[in-house]
């Protein structure tokens, strides 16, 4: 069977233009008008007059500055966290995986599980382990372990520390494949000279491994970054929309969600300022992958 | 084969399989508790949290069967997931084909422009997307959630798709080519079948956020008849707020379907999952 | 081109999708609503109205902390449910405001004569010519005041209830010594901080003068009398019960409910909530104590929330016929019966001992409930910062005089003060 002769631009139109047009309309075309919507007043979510900067100026004084500085606060927090445990304890398990112990594929499939889950299935799952009055965890901080109080979900001082632990529950089979992807992928000669060498382990860990792991850990500080910033589903799962308690699990991605769409007692709109805070965070998403990216490979390339 | 590894039974490499099992443990044990608590009433959870129910009796399960519309929110996820999905891999190995394997006027821009779509935070087209979908009729339709959810997931499949073809050997296509094969069914009939694995990574890639993605069929869809499984748990938390055992039924109905597929496909999971960040 | 195929098919999917909506059958009227615990009572409601008019009633509650997002989404893309259960006040004002409810008048909603002025006051929009117009049905009005578990105030040897706040105080420090928990409200529930500050604060900020004066913008937020309103609430944390941080509604009416703890500030609407989770609980609800035994008592109320009517129902007729029986006197006692709320209609007094009592209360020295009542218009939201602003006293974030300064100057960004 053959087809009509058409020329060849137009095939590689006709194979191209699909998936260039689904993007184009419903996510470039929006994206695009995302940026626009900061700069204009919003009846609900229809457009009013064109008010400039109005928005941006009002992110940054009271009372939204300090809302939107405690929310940045929390991403930058949950940033710096998982970067160093989430990726430090993924570093480990990769090197435990790495020596193809027994049972690896069993380990690896178990540790990868999480990933899979819904945020919403992780979430509810811990709230239910750590329910004030029912909760398997609190029983047994409270009845075995003898605390007077347990309820770190509801603790301000405490929300945002376990909510970052939950994420690292589940997410952490993520970096520990790419990390020992990167491992495997050194040639085992490097390690088999340095081993006849008389190098140790630590000495091979430390002088071959890790700095092969160059590009893995570019990926993966970038991939964090983006995740911490962009954080939504799990503080909105625990927190609601205005990131409960006390405002302590707020992210930027939750105020633009709140700004936009209203909470639980007010429907009150503010689709201009919520743009504004979209507007922001992209920024920073943006910025931050793009002087991150270009300083990790710099020295990927050095070391 | 060669081992790279520490030698056998050494203290250190006892340490590392000491991690490996703590590890286990940590990540299976929440999943395995809430499984057992399914079983439980309330009282029995609060009287011994972790210990195995008295009775294995579904009864949670049946209330929250016929409570929670279950079978409903899994049907729905399973169209809304399979739709994009068709269109995803369709649209991607086309795309991805002509960008790998020509070279024409506009090739960088385009595969700039695919580039860029990778990086758009869609979280942050929330309002747009809602009122272009308002304006086109497809606000409150799965139709609609389909089209969105495909666009998000074609950059990557696109991306991943042109590396897999432009890694593909000429010499098929070429000979191909002689005997005076077409140019759809040198795609369809020569290329297609030799990136089938690639696809079914792609397909993974994409699929898993879509499947367990909650805030836009909240936001689009505003029909109770056509919640996806994360949006009907959360109805479902909300209606039986202190009933534990019926709460940890449904949370393990929830999780089931996609972790029965896991338990069959792990390794192509973990393939899939990380297509992005690990190369080759 | 392609684009335009791709649109079309589109147009087409969605009309397939409406067009088997809209023809299904004769009349169908979705309902939609956050009562999720008042879900049989509706059912009921629905199949009689259906065996009487054949007009199919379809109630959908959901999670109350989601409903507002969902609906207001779903009304803002021009869809939603025939018949909204709304809030009233501001809640409901603001989509009002937008457009989205059908006005109620006396030709489509007859018995819209049922209702007091004052209460159809929460029914109505706030700019013109919204502010003209009713909007919804009102359904309740809701008191606030203090559950008390007779059997464990009985068990600790406690026989009368204290007369002043001190003394109500100085029960809570006894019970607290005796290992029993004073209040069973929890600090995670942040509506429920706003109510505990409805029961506490009247009596110290002065009721209904001060709600005029701040209305009037004679008197701002920063008055000593409303910061130690502030204060007297957050102070109760000390009463709270375990884990209080994690306790949030639900918890708090298990707890109250099962004996766990003495008391319970909140609002009426629990009651049958309170009985449902346990038959057997012997419990009264009073007002909190006045400050001297012969002072006022002042009892926070309001108007619950609304039955509305969404502008864009294709089937205004018989939406409108099934909000006006939901005004009628009938449903009314039937509401108020099944629900042991008190309804809104006039003349239809409840048959709720409990209702009785701190209706007499409220009938003496009622005042509006605050932040709901006066100041949820507009951003920043009066109520949103003011239990939030309680929450982080309590968690060690802000202080009283803080929190009130907060919210003079959120509101005044939208309340014209003298």
């Amino acid at each position: 069977m053959s087809s009509p002769p058409l020329s060849r631009t137009l095939w590689i139109a006709f194979f191209v233009a699909p998936a260039l047009a689904l993007m184009a309309i419903f996510m470039l075309a929006p994206a695009l008008a995302a940026f626009s919507y900061a700069l204009y007043d919003w009846k609900a979510f229809s457009r009013g007059d064109f008010v400039g900067f109005k928005h941006f100026i009002r992110l940054a004084e009271p009372p939204y500055r300090g809302m939107f500085l405690a929310a940045l606060g929390h991403n930058a927090i949950t940033f710096l966290v998982k970067l160093t445990i989430q990726n430090g304890i993924a570093l480990l398990i990769a090197y435990a995986l790495y020596q193809r112990p027994i049972g690896a594929r069993f380990f690896r499939g178990t540790l990868f599980l999480p990933v899979i889950l819904s945020l919403v299935i992780v979430g509810y799952l811990w709230q239910l382990f750590l329910h004030p009055l029912f909760g398997p965890i609190t029983l047994f901080m409270m009845d075995i372990v003898g605390l007077e109080q347990f309820a770190p979900l509801g603790d301000s001082r405490f929300a945002l520390a376990t909510t970052i632990l939950m994420s690292i529950w589940r997410n952490v089979g993520f970096p520990t494949i790419v990390f020992l992807a990167g491992m495997n992928a050194i040639p085992d000669e490097i390690i088999k000279a340095a081993r006849i060498d008389g190098a140790n382990d630590w000495q091979i860990f430390r002088r071959i491994i890790l700095p092969n792991l160059g590009p893995a850990f570019t990926i993966i500080v970038i991939l964090t970054f983006i995740g911490a910033f962009e954080w939504f589903d799990l503080p909105f799962v625990i927190g609601g929309a205005t990131g409960n308690p006390a405002n302590s699990l707020d992210t930027m991605a939750l105020m633009f969600f709140r700004l936009s769409f209203g909470d639980t007692s007010s429907p009150v709109t503010d689709v201009g300022l919520g743009g504004a805070v979209s507007v922001v965070l992209f920024a920073i998403v943006l910025a931050g992958s793009k002087f991150g990216a270009d300083y990790l490979r710099k020295r990927e390339v050095k070391a | 084969m060669i081992t790279r590894a520490l030698k056998a039974h050494t203290p250190f490499s006892m340490l590392l399989m000491g991690l490996l099992i703590l590890n286990t443990v940590v990540v299976l044990a929440p999943l395995g508790v809430a499984v057992i608590s399914a079983f439980k009433t309330t009282g029995e959870i609060m009287a011994s949290p972790f210990a195995l129910p008295s009775a294995w009796a579904f009864d949670n399960f049946v209330k929250v069967w016929s409570a929670g519309r279950f079978d409903r929110y899994i049907l729905n996820s399973i169209i809304v997931t399979l739709g994009a999905e068709i269109i995803i891999l369709v649209t991607s190995a086309m795309a991805g084909y002509a960008l790998g394997r020509f070279k024409f006027r506009f090739h960088g821009a385009i595969y700039t422009l695919i580039l860029m779509g990778l990086m758009v935070p869609a979280k942050l087209l929330l309002v747009p997307l809602f009122i272009q979908l308002k304006a086109m009729g497809l606000l409150n339709s799965q139709f609609g959630l389909i089209l969105v959810y495909a666009a998000g997931g074609i950059p990557a499949g696109v991306f991943i798709m042109t590396g897999f073809f432009r890694a593909l050997p000429d010499a098929l296509e070429g000979a191909a080519r002689i005997d005076g094969a077409g140019e759809w069914t040198i795609f369809s009939r020569i290329m297609l079948p030799l990136v089938r694995p690639q696809l079914a990574i792609v397909a993974i890639y994409t699929a898993i956020p879509i499947w367990n993605d909650f805030l836009f069929p909240m936001v689009f869809l505003s029909s109770p008849e056509l919640k996806t499984i994360p949006q009907g748990l959360s109805v479902f938390f909300g209606e039986h707020a202190v009933d534990m055992g019926a709460l940890f039924a449904g949370l393990t109905l929830a999780a089931l379907p996609l972790v029965l597929v896991y338990l069959l496909l792990s390794e192509q999971f973990i393939k899939g999952l990380t297509a992005g960040a690990v190369k080759g | 081109m392609k684009i335009r195929n791709l649109l079309s098919a589109a147009g087409i999917a969605a009309m397939a999708l409406s067009a088997g909506q809209a023809f299904a059958q004769s009349v169908e009227l979705s309902f939609w609503s956050w009562r999720v615990e008042d879900k049989a009572f509706y059912d009921d409601i629905a199949k009689d109205y259906a065996a009487k008019t054949g007009v199919k009633v379809t109630f959908t509650p959901y999670k109350n902390t989601e409903y507002p997002t969902v609906l207001s989404a779903a009304l803002a893309g021009g869809g939603g449910p025939d018949i909204i259960h709304a809030r009233a006040y501001g809640a409901l004002a603001t989509l009002a405001d937008a457009g989205y409810f059908l006005p109620l008048t006396k030709e489509n909603v007859p018995n819209i004569v049922n209702f007091s002025d004052q209460l159809l006051a929460g029914a109505k929009g706030r700019t013109p010519p919204h502010n003209a117009n009713i909007y919804g049905v009102p359904f309740a009005t809701q008191a606030l005041g203090i559950y008390y578990n007779k059997s464990v105030l009985k068990s600790a040897g406690i026989e009368t209830l204290p007369k002043t706040w001190d003394e109500f105080k100085a029960l809570c420090k006894t019970l607290k010594d005796k290992n029993i928990a004073c209040l069973s409200n929890g600090s995670n529930d942040v509506p429920g901080l706003e109510q505990m500050f409805g029961v506490i604060g009247p009596n110290f900020y002065g009721g209904t003068a001060f709600f005029n004066d701040v209305i009037a913008g004679k008197k701002k937020f920063t008055d000593p009398a409303f910061v130690q309103a502030i204060a007297e609430t957050a102070a109760m944390k000390d009463f709270l019960p375990r884990n209080h941080q994690g306790v949030g509604e639900n918890e708090a009416r298990t707890l109250f409910a099962n004996g766990l703890a003495a008391f319970y500030m909140s609002g009426t609407w629990n009651i049958d909530t309170i009985r449902t989770l346990n038959a057997k609980a012997d419990f009264g609800i009073m007002a909190a104590p006045p400050l001297k035994a012969d002072g006022a008592a002042y009892v926070s109320n309001f108007a619950d929330g609304n039955y509305a009517v969404n502008a864009k129902t294709k089937h205004a007729k018989a939406a409108a016929d099934f909000v006006n029986y939901l005004a009628s006197k009938e449903y009314g006692r039937r509401f108020t019966d099944t629900l042991k709320q008190s309804s809104a209609i006039t003349g239809v007094a409840p048959s709720e001992p409990l209702l009785v009592a701190l209706g007499e209360q409220a009938s003496k020295n009622g005042t509006p409930f605050l932040m709901l009542v006066g100041f949820r218009y507009q951003n920043p939201n009066g109520s949103v910062m003011l239990r939030d602003g309680i929450q982080k006293i309590i968690q060690g974030g802000t202080t009283p005089e803080a929190l009130a300064q907060e919210i003079q100057t959120g509101i005044a960004t939208w309340h014209k003060f003298q």
